[in-house]
């Protein structure tokens, strides 16, 4: 019984990594520009057919892969910002809700037009394999993602804590008037931190595509988890972000065990329903977040 | 201005008669063309327009009246698919009741999710209801037993008109018309009603709003129930119409997006817009599909999401009031009435002016302030007061009395908690300890703005707030009606109102285009079309240049004169001086003096709170 619990316990703890960094991008967009993307997931999905084919033409190893998609997808992300988001920064929340869901029908329909509905997984030599640590049993992918989720969210706290650009970031997302004052490029800003929003989004797709299969909507599963995670943790905190991403990972390794895999989304929504209903400032959030 | 009025009365009546052929032309289209079409692929498409059309109508109702977006709206309309099937189905029950058992069921859902979630920011809003409809989602395909799951539900074809089923689309291409004609006559009414003003309010501002009386929870809950309940009506018409319910299909997030789209193409927050919008797009949307074919399933969406951000970044106001904007300008150039809302009832107003001039205003007073209690007794009384924010007493243990007719001016250094003081009597923040007494009753504990300004009170704001996409005489409206639910009434009222504090000339501007004196005016204007006894007035001439300070000073006497106590907070000493009969003087959350202005200007505690210690002793 213990040993159960255990098991489930570690498992969630990885799969939680993973929800983080997957999560993280939405958070640090959401942080900086008071916008949610609703194309999150999308730009995930989009990683992840990335890097099937990256792998499937060139045969580039997945986690080999990150380092190809890092830079593209934060130059895909600044785009973006320029072209959608900069316009409707000081617009009404209407129009930025809807600007971002157009962005994610036009990914989705463009995947499905292009890559039809199937689902697309790759082998490699590690996909199944894993390891026996006493009584438990870790998977290796898993394992890998775990290490290379919290490694890259380590370098996010580090590059934000220590770096000119970081410390811009966090000066725009506390009081965007005030760091204008004192000579930050708002705007500039904005892109950078998209970019790397959506930079991360896409490593985040990187290390899912070993132990998970790419389809056109599979986005919509892991926007939700983000949305989930975000809300959890507070909304513009990162270090919540963090700790939702394991009790996500964790809530649904013991839901799935014991209640039904089946139902796995609909215990999220659940989640996510009652947290906003009985503690919308998110667990980890302060009040005037609200 | 006779001349002016009567030259607008004999345009206003050309514009109705113009309209009511207009609108009756249009009601006969909508009635022949489904008969001229022969064709079951066109009446097909006519009975989608209509259909849409009902559906993006009512999101708007929440989405664009309300300004609540709701991203998850086919819960709603998948509510009402399921239940009237379902009762069909296993009780035998006519659709047609069932409808009725869906639509209410529908509501109380509504009810039961809006009520909590109306507290979120409106980005978490629109995300809760994505997520509820997904929960719905996936409990329809999860309870197989009674669903089918994603098998769905197919009604056997039974013809007759207790059945709702039909052989020929016809029937049902006019019952889709009828509720469509009636979502529009609703939207129309409620548009114009009181309601309409305080939606559109809750809308631009919600504290405004409060302030104003207007209980936003339950305006924005009246537009979700009318709202859902369209929704889910509509859902059984899918449901009797193509017979066959599947949770893909009613519970699509695409369906709850393109409700929303076709009110954002169309003009959001219009009674007509989404109508439009879903005419103009649903034959794009079928002659698109013909065009694409199977081969590129998916570039249709493509092309609606590529549309849908165009749509936001470079018209977010839809084509509608485009439309409108330039009718106006080509043909009633010479009609100084902006507003064609207002230009309808022209006549209706001028007679209702006379009506209100011989029974409300005829006294010399245009704010009435009828009390039980005589001037020179206490009004209100505060006692104990006090608020922490965290470690920080922001107001600590403040006791003062206000006189009914008198002006009282509450100063202080920045951060002495004034503003504070004015959020806990305007029932902004509650209080940690004490009691706020108002007319004997206990108001400390009311919690809602609303509440606090139905019992008399109401404030203006530091930081103003106008509703910037209403006109002065909208905003002014909001006010009024506190007191009255009639437009009419209303209207006329708010014009004298107008004239009172001299925006004559801006009646028609919207307030996001006023100067700053003129919003202050604004703020005061309706502050007092809610005809309160007690008026907070926080810094109304901070930002004004000495002439408007002047002239706001003596507006405020004007106001006082007509029986409204003042409690003022002011940082302009000379005008605070001037004015007030007695001042309260705050630092670091506590009241350190209180008295007439000589008394309080020589009060050591308070030349030291304003000048530092080394004043008080060359004092």
């Amino acid at each position: 019984m213990i040993d159960i619990i255990i098991q489930l316990l570690i498992t969630g703890i990885l799969l939680g990594g993973i929800y983080a960094l997957v999560s993280i991008g939405l958070c640090l967009i959401y942080g900086v520009l008071e916008i949610v993307n609703f194309a999150h997931g999308e730009f995930l999905m989009l990683s992840m057919y990335m890097t099937y084919w990256l792998f499937n033409t060139i045969g580039a190893d997945p986690y080999i892969s990150i380092l190809i998609i890092l830079p593209i997808f934060f130059i895909f992300g600044a785009a973006i910002e320029r072209i959608i988001i900069k316009p409707l920064i000081n617009a009404d929340h209407l129009n930025q809700i809807f600007a971002t869901v157009g962005l994610s029908m036009v990914f989705q329909n463009l995947a499905l037009l292009l890559w039809r509905a199937d689902y697309r997984t790759i082998t490699t030599a590690y996909s199944s394999k894993s390891m026996i640590v006493g009584n438990f049993m870790i998977s290796f992918p898993r394992f890998i993602a775990f290490l290379i989720a919290i490694g890259i969210i380590v370098i996010l706290f580090v590059f934000l804590k220590i770096t000119y650009t970081g410390k811009a970031i966090r000066a725009v997302s506390q009081e965007r008037r005030a760091a204008s004052l004192m000579g930050i490029n708002v705007d500039r800003t904005y892109q950078i931190a998209f970019g790397i929003g959506i930079a991360i989004t896409g490593i985040g797709g990187a290390i899912l595509m070993p132990i998970y299969y790419a389809f056109p909507t599979v986005g919509n599963l892991f926007s939700l988890i983000a949305f989930v995670v975000v809300v959890l943790g507070g909304y513009n905190n990162l270090i919540g972000a963090l700790a939702g991403g394991f009790i996500i990972g964790i809530v649904e390794t013991f839901s799935g065990f014991y209640i039904t895999p089946h139902l796995k989304e609909a215990i999220y929504f659940a989640l996510f329903i009652m947290i906003l209903l009985f503690r919308p400032t998110g667990l980890l959030g302060r009040k005037e977040n609200a | 201005m006779k001349f002016s009025k009567n030259g607008n009365k004999i345009k206003s009546k050309f514009i109705i008669s113009r309209k009511n052929v207009i609108n009756a032309i249009l009601l006969i289209v909508l009635f022949v063309v489904p008969l001229i079409v022969k064709s079951p692929y066109y009446r097909d498409l006519i009975f989608m327009m209509f259909f849409y059309a009902i559906i993006a109508a009512s999101w708007n109702f929440i989405g664009g009246f309300a300004g609540q977006i709701s991203l998850g709206h086919t819960a709603f309309f998948g509510i009402g698919a399921y239940t009237s099937t379902l009762l069909y189905l296993n009780f035998g029950l006519s659709p047609w009741l069932g409808m009725i058992v869906g639509a209410i069921f529908a509501v109380l859902v509504g009810i039961g999710i809006g009520i909590p979630s109306f507290r979120l920011k409106s980005v978490f809003f629109a995300l809760s209801t994505i997520a509820f409809a997904e929960v719905l989602r996936l409990l329809s395909v999860y309870f197989r037993g009674i669903t089918k799951g994603t098998v769905g539900l197919l009604i056997p074809f039974k013809e007759g008109i207790q059945y709702f089923m039909f052989r020929d689309k016809l029937p049902y291409i006019y019952l889709t018309l009828i509720l469509m004609l009636i979502v529009i006559f609703v939207a129309k009414f409620i548009r114009d009603s009181r309601t309409g003003y305080y939606l559109m309010a809750l809308k631009e501002d919600q504290d405004a709003a409060e302030s104003l009386g207007v209980n936003t929870s339950l305006y924005k809950l009246i537009a979700l129930i009318i709202s859902v309940f369209f929704a889910s009506l509509a859902g059984s018409f899918y449901a009797q119409y193509l017979l066959f319910v599947d949770p893909d299909t009613v519970f699509s997030f695409g369906y709850s997006v393109n409700m929303a789209l076709f009110s954002i193409i169309g003009g959001v927050g219009t009674v007509l817009g989404p109508i439009i919008g879903a005419f103009l797009l649903t034959p794009f949307d079928v002659l698109l599909r013909e065009w694409l074919g199977n081969e590129f399933f998916g570039l249709n969406f493509v092309i609606y999401g590529i549309v849908l951000i165009i749509a936001v970044i470079y018209f977010p106001s839809g084509i509608l009031p485009r439309v409108q904007k330039l009718y106006k300008k080509y043909f009633f150039k010479n009609i100084l009435e902006a507003d064609s809302r207002k230009s309808d009832e022209y006549r209706k107003i001028n007679e209702g002016e006379k009506i209100i001039d011989k029974e409300f205003f005829l006294k010399s007073n245009i704010l009435k302030a009828d009390s039980t209690i005589n001037k020179g007794s206490a009004l209100l009384q505060v006692k104990g007061l006090t608020k922490k924010f965290g470690g920080l007493t922001a107001v600590s243990e403040v006791d003062f009395e206000i006189k009914k007719e008198e002006i009282v001016g509450l100063i202080g250094p920045n951060g002495a908690g004034k503003t504070t003081i004015f959020n806990l009597i305007s029932g902004f923040l509650l209080p940690n300890n004490g009691t706020i007494i108002y007319k004997g009753n206990n108001i400390s504990n009311l919690k809602k703005p609303h509440k606090v300004c139905y019992t008399g009170i109401t404030r203006t704001f530091q930081v103003v707030k106008p509703f910037q996409n209403m006109t002065v005489l909208e905003n002014t409206m909001v006010g009024v009606f506190a007191k009255t639910k009639d437009r009419i009434l209303a209207e006329a009222k708010a014009k004298q109102l107008i004239d009172f504090v001299g925006l004559t000339r801006n009646r028609d501007f919207l307030a996001g285009n006023l100067t700053i004196a003129d919003r202050k005016r604004l703020e005061l204007c309706r502050a007092l079309a809610t005809e309160p006894e007690l008026l907070l007035l926080d810094e109304v001439m901070a930002g004004l240049n000495p002439k408007e300070t002047e002239e706001i000073i003596s507006l405020i006497k004007k106001i006082s004169q007509t029986g409204i106590t003042l409690f003022v907070i002011e940082h302009i000493m000379q005008a605070i001086m001037n004015l007030s009969e007695r001042i309260i003087v705050l630092n670091y959350g506590k009241k350190i003096a209180e008295g007439t202005p000589e008394e309080v200007s020589k009060d050591k505690k308070v030349i030291e709170a304003y000048l530092g210690e080394e004043y008080v002793t060359k004092c």
